[in-house]
């Protein structure tokens, strides 16, 4: 649906209607402005009209009070030049048989339109008919206007988010629609893809010439409020009439302040930029070729570079963009699915990316005062195409890890190879034979005795991690060996397996893996 | 062909000492370096407050000998360290009582290579740079560093053309701008000036702005740091309002050539009708 008014009328389509074709106009001068736009059709006979005008009226005389006065006729037209008439049109029959050639000249020197006609006829069917195509057009204007405010309004006071808003406006404007911050980064875009996907791909070349005029049907308002501007919105390519788009434009930077207003920050609209892009790479459900160009239009450098796909857990987005702008690292930084942060690094080639990622995860930890925050990293990629794959695995590194045994220390990155048989588990983990596996050698811990549950299986867990290491499990239980001794010949009473056995043993902690994976 | 370099700006809000002011910048080279970055440069007086929102003598024990004094034996030691070239925007004392707003130019294997004293002293509310400084009077010195020429001009400098004009006219291909200016003041200038003198000089221009507002007064400092081409296009993007931020970017120093084959600016200048611009 394009939402769009009728054109302003203009000088040369007022002359092509039946009622003005009936009494045989002519242009006798100004034929080069006959596109002016008439804003308002008004008949007049005073010589001093001008006075009365305010611009864009298209007048309408006999000129019987100009008759015999060659200077009254010349000032007569140079008056309406003044005011910025669209046009004269002059009735002849009254006062002039044949067009005066004083006016003709005058009007043809300022460049205004003139016209008279052979067979006059009554000026209040010209104007009646005129004026109701104007005030229907102006009234279509207020009503589109207050349609589209009260859409976009219902949206924002229902909680909508910012997309279903640009969808929205998107709608009605039948082109792509860009919101950008100040430094041109696009926070988000609306419009049928393959047409946002084209203006997306010369995103650097066109937005730079924002700023500019509004040909084309680029149409941009600035996005502001209590003295600061933060960004804009542009249509791109809009097909309608210029004055149609910039009132759209401007219902849709008025909602968009409101919403970011009662929403939240410009921030965490890049963040949602960032999620929404990080989130259709790891999905797979567009193929990520498509997405390169939104990746390059919200900053981030992807010619000739070596990308490092990221997953922190329980990582803050607004910190980790905080130590990539410390470090001076481009990235993007989005929370994928709770307590797992996507950070997506983007290095020259020639970059150390193993170093790189290893300083990365040594400063959050020191910046974040939390010493065990696990970075989980995939292997570089040097294609794009590869990315989502690589998203993929760091997710899947991160999930394991967040399965590992608490107590035990991880290095500050952790890569697929570290997590070992925990990361075959994690993939493993919806498998019916695996879960059914799980059930039955674990079924003595896990009969719904909370004493089981809640003591014997921890120290299970840490006894196993540790490579049943007796005083370590001991030391991190805060127990004595005694003590420990104790709690290990209950949980084998209840397994009813050997602990000492290394096949048991493993296969009590596989199967525990395979529980804590399936409870992750 | 191309000739690139990596370069580094860093921005950074006053951490309330100058020893921790230092080791934060220490900590930014080696990111730096970590990154390949092998020129680097600072903020405006980079170790201390914006003191010149005020008018107190007791900031003039923040300035000290350059190249004798402690800081800058402190950086040369990890330039080389680092293989880094390093611009520091420093508080320099010739004398007791003659004291110059100063950059000092370390190359990458720790050598002193001069200074630059920033000529154009500016005294307006906020910033009440005269009771500090004596105006520069030691030219307009290019450094030829391990990484290319780089020249300084130091933040109110930038009103000028003139010396940016010097620079260019000296060989520099980079210049750095190291800078102290506040939201309220400056703000529609900051991308339009130093763009507008790359362009007309024809080289690389690296802006650094402080971030946030200090106990001294209201000045907010907007960092928004960048570099800039001789086509006056951002390198990358332009660096945050707010945060502390290490911009490191690749710059490809052959691009002066192929706009300066395509823009004569240098051979159409006509130094001989501008008599009256050096008229006292």
């Amino acid at each position: 649906m394009t939402t769009a008014l009728e054109p302003a009328l203009s000088v040369r389509q007022v002359l092509t209607l039946d009622r003005v074709l009936a009494g045989e106009p002519e242009v006798v001068a100004g034929a080069g402005q006959l596109d002016r736009p008439v804003r308002w059709v008004h008949v007049a006979e005073a010589p001093d009209v001008g006075v009365m005008l305010t611009g864009g009226e298209m007048v309408l005389t006999t000129g019987v009070l100009l008759a015999g006065d060659e200077e009254a006729q010349a000032e007569y037209i140079r008056s309406l030049h003044r005011a910025e008439a669209a046009a004269v049109v002059l009735g002849l029959g009254r006062a002039f048989p044949t067009p005066p050639e004083v006016m003709r000249r005058a009007a043809e020197r300022c460049g205004l339109p003139m016209v008279v006609l052979h067979r006059p006829f009554p000026f209040a069917e010209l104007t009646e008919e005129v004026q109701s195509r104007l005030v229907r057009r102006k009234f279509a204007a207020v009503s589109l206007s207050e349609s589209v405010r009260t859409a976009l309004t219902g949206l924002i006071t229902a909680g909508a988010p910012l997309q279903r808003l640009l969808d929205e406006i998107a709608q009605h404007a039948g082109c792509p629609l860009v919101v950008t911050n100040l430094a041109h980064r696009v926070l988000a875009t609306a419009g049928e893809r393959p047409a946002v996907d084209d203006v997306l791909r010369d995103w650097e070349r066109i937005s730079r010439q924002a700023g500019g005029t509004e040909g084309d049907g680029w149409i941009r308002a600035e996005l502001g409020g209590r003295g600061e501007r933060w960004g804009r919105i542009v249509l791109c390519g809009y097909r309608g009439d210029t004055a149609t788009g910039r009132l759209l434009a401007d219902r849709a930077a008025e909602a968009l302040v409101l919403h970011r207003m009662l929403g939240g920050t410009a921030h965490s609209w890049e963040e949602q930029s960032a999620q929404s892009l990080l989130t259709d790479l790891v999905s797979g459900v567009v193929p990520a070729r498509q997405l390169l160009p939104r990746a390059r239009a919200a900053g981030l450098p992807v010619n000739r570079r070596t990308f490092v796909p990221l997953v922190v857990r329980d990582g803050d987005p607004a910190q980790l963009d905080r130590v990539l702008r410390m470090l001076g690292l481009s990235g993007l930084v989005a929370e994928l699915a709770e307590g797992a942060t996507a950070v997506l690094l983007s290095l020259a080639r020639d970059q150390d990316a193993q170093a790189l990622t290893a300083h990365f995860a040594t400063r959050l930890r020191s910046e974040s005062g939390v010493r065990r925050t696990v970075v989980a990293a995939a292997e570089p990629r040097i294609t794009w195409e590869d990315v989502p794959a690589g998203l993929r695995e760091a997710r899947h590194v991160a999930d394991a890890v967040a399965q590992s045994a608490t107590g035990l220390d991880l290095p500050a990155v952790v890569r697929l190879r570290d997590v070992h048989l925990r990361g075959l588990i994690r993939l493993l983990r919806d498998d019916p034979h695996v879960q059914a596996f799980a059930e039955r050698e674990l079924d003595g811990l896990l009969c719904g005795d909370r004493h089981a549950e809640q003591d014997l299986l921890p120290v299970l867990r840490t006894y196993l991690a540790t490579g049943r290491n007796k005083s370590h499990t001991a030391q991190l239980h805060h127990v004595s060996r005694p003590a420990l001794y104790r709690r290990l010949e209950a949980i084998e009473a209840r397994l009813g397996v050997d602990l000492d056995d290394f096949e048991q043993a493993a296969s009590v902690h596989i199967a525990l893996l395979a529980h804590d994976a399936q409870q992750g | 062909m191309s000739r690139v370099i990596r370069a580094a700006i860093f921005q950074t809000a006053w951490t309330g000492d100058k020893e921790s002011m230092i080791q934060v910048h220490e900590q930014a080279a080696r990111d730096a370096a970590a990154q390949g970055a092998q020129v680097m440069c600072f903020q405006e007086l980079f170790y201390g407050p914006y003191f010149c929102q005020v008018q107190d003598k007791a900031f003039y024990e923040y300035a000290e000998a350059i190249p004798d004094g402690p800081i800058v034996k402190r950086f040369q030691a990890l330039a080389r360290e680092l293989n880094l070239v390093l611009v520091l925007p420093m508080y320099e004392e010739e004398q007791p009582g003659v004291l110059y707003n100063t950059a000092a130019v370390i190359d990458a294997d720790g050598t002193y290579l001069g200074k630059y004293r920033k000529h154009h002293i500016p005294q307006v509310p906020g910033f009440w740079e005269k009771f500090y400084f004596r105006p520069g009077n030691a030219g307009w010195p290019v450094f030829d560093t391990a990484v290319g020429k780089i020249g300084v001009y130091i933040c109110y400098d930038r009103h000028f053309p003139e010396g940016w004009r010097a620079l260019g006219l000296g060989g520099a291909e980079i210049v750095f701008n190291p800078s102290a200016t506040s939201r309220g003041l400056s703000r529609y200038l900051w991308q339009l000036e130093q763009p507008a003198s790359a362009v007309a000089n024809e080289y690389f221009i690296g802006a650094i702005n402080r971030v946030g507002v200090e106990d001294l007064g209201d000045n907010d400092f907007y960092g928004t740091s960048y570099f800039v081409d001789p086509e006056a296009q951002f390198v990358g993007e332009v660096a945050s309002d707010k945060e502390t931020e290490l911009v490191v970017r690749d710059l490809d120093l052959a691009k002066l050539r192929e706009v300066r084959d395509r823009w004569q600016f240098f051979r159409d200048r006509r130094p001989d009708a501008y008599g009256p611009l050096t008229a006292p």
